[in-house]
């Protein structure tokens, strides 16, 4: 790929399997297989695909939540797919923070918020309480809630407060990535913008680079710049945010965007629904498939006759 | 391919001008601060355990059993150890109840002949209360006679034995409360080297999972399956038999029911996303498994350790009833049960204490531990 400097994060090749039991019985899935991207400095890389098809995974592979099976990861420049090391784990946890997808499940109920938001200071040796309770209420201020609200309990607070707890968790250690996992899927739509636009907001304020997995395609288009599509453990297609939305190539891109409900209740009434099947719309038993620049910035997974074909489409 | 998503659509939609457009909400977000005040964890847990009316009763019953057993031994103005064979196996007389026909030290003998009541020798004077049954058998005038066992063991007016006394002539108050002392240390100090063990032992089971679990796992059902009777036994042959073998026999498998339910405690927990999200904060093991993993087995913990308190009392009754107690003197609840179902049949009352106190006990824990459990449990605020 081009530019390959520019990245802060580059992952090359990765795969993640995960197998049980063993023999006769041993299963083998290919959660994450061959997936390569890279994320530019301060901008917003959207995951998108359907359930279970390794978007998380990847996710958590990046942080160090699976060890990898395969394939390279580079942050700014460092190795961060080698073994575990107290100092790999420093750097890690330092530079990239997670948002988690269900605001219910990802606070503790036993901690209260200081608690909870203050740990990621505690841990790196900030040994004085009032300073770390002046940062919480700081960090607390910024997403919109209040010093009071330091010694509740999580179960107290509503969804999209809870997940804005989460969002000053992650931020509190100012780190320079964020990958958020589905953070707003599990919000009702109205709290959703609210959850996004304070994500955009901290985004500029901080110089933040963000991860965005999802699979809300309305949610991924306002909110990132470039897209990677993933099926099936495999990324099908990357392109500029605009791009992707106004000429999809792989069919399973347009099958999703065909998904999504319009506006409109004219042309919603007769949008019609592509189907992708891998079978039946791709021949791969001759031609291997690659992922190839089929405009600027713009890769699709294709076999050499589909990239033709694309091509044209594109009135290349 | 254009998708071209404003076909069909009037033009007057189409060309709405930007500012007919308002947002609805602001980018500043500002929470109302909450009305109710903020309370700790464990105040909150006091609140909540105070609304349920059968704990606080359970406890001051727990609490005045306990009191009860550090101070009645040593009010009583009898010693566990004191044996007068003139005053075996007396009724229970109590001061005031005795006017009222309960518990005044009476006692029905049955097939008297008639002509000995008149043996001053055998019935002191005043030692009669009244015949209750006259018949003849054989030719010979029989009686049923109800009679002041005090007075007729020759004892004075003001000596007063609560619960009776046992064959040797102890006042069986006095080793009662004495029983229920060595019982209750014997099950805390079981207890909390069973969750200390258990705690540890399914901790690292639970949090490292694989091969290290299978390994450790195996091993406690190694253990698990040896017979315990025979490790007490065991016990009882290395170190003599006194409360620490005791002890030491309720410790050696009662461990692993805790580490088991620690073990799927850490399971159930390990994966969830507040665990996950503390480790891509870079929080240590340790405080992952202190901290964020094991307060939310405190509940189940605490309702385990508080039923295996009145388990480990009936474990020991179990192994003083065959023989394996600690040594006598020294009364427990067990030995006192054993002693007392071998003369079930003639006197009741020495049974029936020392069981009416077991059984109050093992309800009021645990009653007493359902309302610890509900009361810790934070998610559960508001589902009484």
């Amino acid at each position: 790929m081009a530019e390959e400097s520019n990245y802060i994060l580059e992952v090359k090749h990765l795969c993640q399997h995960f197998s049980s039991g063993r023999g006769k019985n041993k299963l083998l899935v290919k959660a994450v297989d061959d997936v390569s991207f890279g994320v530019r400095p301060a901008e917003t890389f959207g995951l998108v695909g359907e359930s279970g098809c390794g978007k998380t995974t990847t996710g958590r592979t990046i942080i160090r939540l699976y060890n990898p099976t395969s394939g390279e990861m580079y942050f700014n420049g460092r190795d961060i797919a080698g073994p575990m090391t107290k100092d790999l784990r420093r750097y890690l946890t330092d530079n990239i923070a997670m948002i988690f997808q269900d605001p219910i499940e990802s606070l503790n109920p036993r901690m209260t918020i200081e608690e909870i938001v203050g740990e990621g200071l505690r841990i790196r040796g900030m040994k004085d309480k009032d300073e770390v309770r002046a940062r919480v209420h700081e960090m607390l201020e910024k997403v919109g809630l209040t010093e009071e609200h330091a010694t509740r309990y999580p179960h107290e607070f509503s969804g999209g407060q809870r997940q804005r707890i989460g969002i000053a968790r992650a931020m509190i250690i100012k780190p320079k990535m964020i990958i958020a996992d589905e953070p707003v899927s599990a919000l009702d739509v109205s709290i959703q913008a609210q959850v996004i636009n304070l994500l955009n907001d901290l985004k500029e304020e901080m110089g933040l680079t963000i991860l965005f997995i999802a699979h809300n395609l309305s949610v991924v288009k306002y909110f990132s710049d470039r897209i990677g599509v993933m099926y099936y453990g495999r990324l099908v297609e990357i392109a500029r945010g605009d791009d992707l939305y106004r000429c999809p190539l792989h069919p399973y891109t347009k099958a999703l965007l065909s998904a999504i409900p319009e506006p409109n209740p004219i042309t919603e009434r007769t949008r019609k629904r592509i189907d992708y099947d891998p079978e039946r719309d791709h021949d791969y038993s001759v031609e291997k498939p690659t992922m190839v620049e089929v405009a600027p910035e713009h890769f699709v997974y294709c076999s050499p006759s589909e990239l033709e074909q694309y091509q044209k489409q594109l009135g290349l | 391919m254009m998708i071209d998503k404003n076909k069909g659509l009037p033009e007057e939609i189409l060309n709405l001008p930007e500012s007919s457009f308002e947002m609805v909400q602001t980018d500043e977000i500002k929470d109302e601060k909450f009305k109710t005040k903020p309370i700790g964890f464990f105040k909150d847990a006091l609140l909540r355990l105070q609304h349920s009316k059968i704990s606080i009763i359970s406890f001051w019953i727990i609490l005045s059993i306990i009191i009860l057993a550090l101070i009645v031994p040593n009010i009583t103005g009898f010693t566990y150890t004191e044996q007068d064979l003139a005053k075996r196996n007396l009724p229970p007389k109590i001061p005031g109840l005795e006017n009222i026909g309960i518990a005044d030290g009476s006692r029905v003998l049955t097939n008297r002949k008639k002509d000995s009541l008149s043996d001053t020798n055998r019935y002191p004077e005043g030692s009669i209360i009244e015949i209750v049954r006259e018949y003849e058998s054989k030719g010979v005038a029989m009686v049923d006679v109800k009679v002041d066992a005090y007075a007729l063991a020759g004892i004075e007016d003001d000596v007063y034995h609560w619960f009776g006394t046992d064959y040797l002539g102890r006042d069986l108050m006095t080793r009662l409360f004495k029983g229920v002392r060595i019982s209750l240390i014997i099950a805390f100090f079981s207890v909390i080297t069973n969750v200390i063990i258990g705690v540890i032992y399914g901790s690292i089971c639970g949090y490292y999972g694989g091969k290290v679990d299978m390994f450790l796992t195996h091993f406690a059902e190694v253990l698990d399956g040896m017979p315990y009777i025979v490790i007490t036994i065991l016990f009882m042959i290395l170190l003599g038999s006194g409360m620490l073998s005791i002890i030491l026999a309720l410790c050696i498998t009662g461990w692993i029911g805790t580490a088991r339910l620690i073990r799927a405690q850490f399971y159930r927990f390990k994966g969830r996303e507040y665990v996950l999200a503390a480790r891509t904060l870079g929080v240590p093991d340790v405080k992952l498994i202190f901290r964020h993993i094991l307060p939310n087995c405190i509940g189940p913990l605490i309702t385990r350790a508080m039923i295996a308190i009145p388990g480990a009392i009936f474990s020991e009754s179990f192994l003083a009833y065959i023989g394996l107690g600690i040594k006598p003197p020294e009364p427990s609840i067990g030995i006192l049960l054993s002693d007392g179902q071998s003369v079930l049949l003639q006197y009741p009352y020495q049974t029936l204490f020392p069981a009416i106190l077991i059984s109050v006990l093992m309800i009021a824990f645990n009653l007493f531990s359902n309302g610890l459990r509900d009361a810790l449990d934070p998610t559960r605020r508001g589902e009484e």
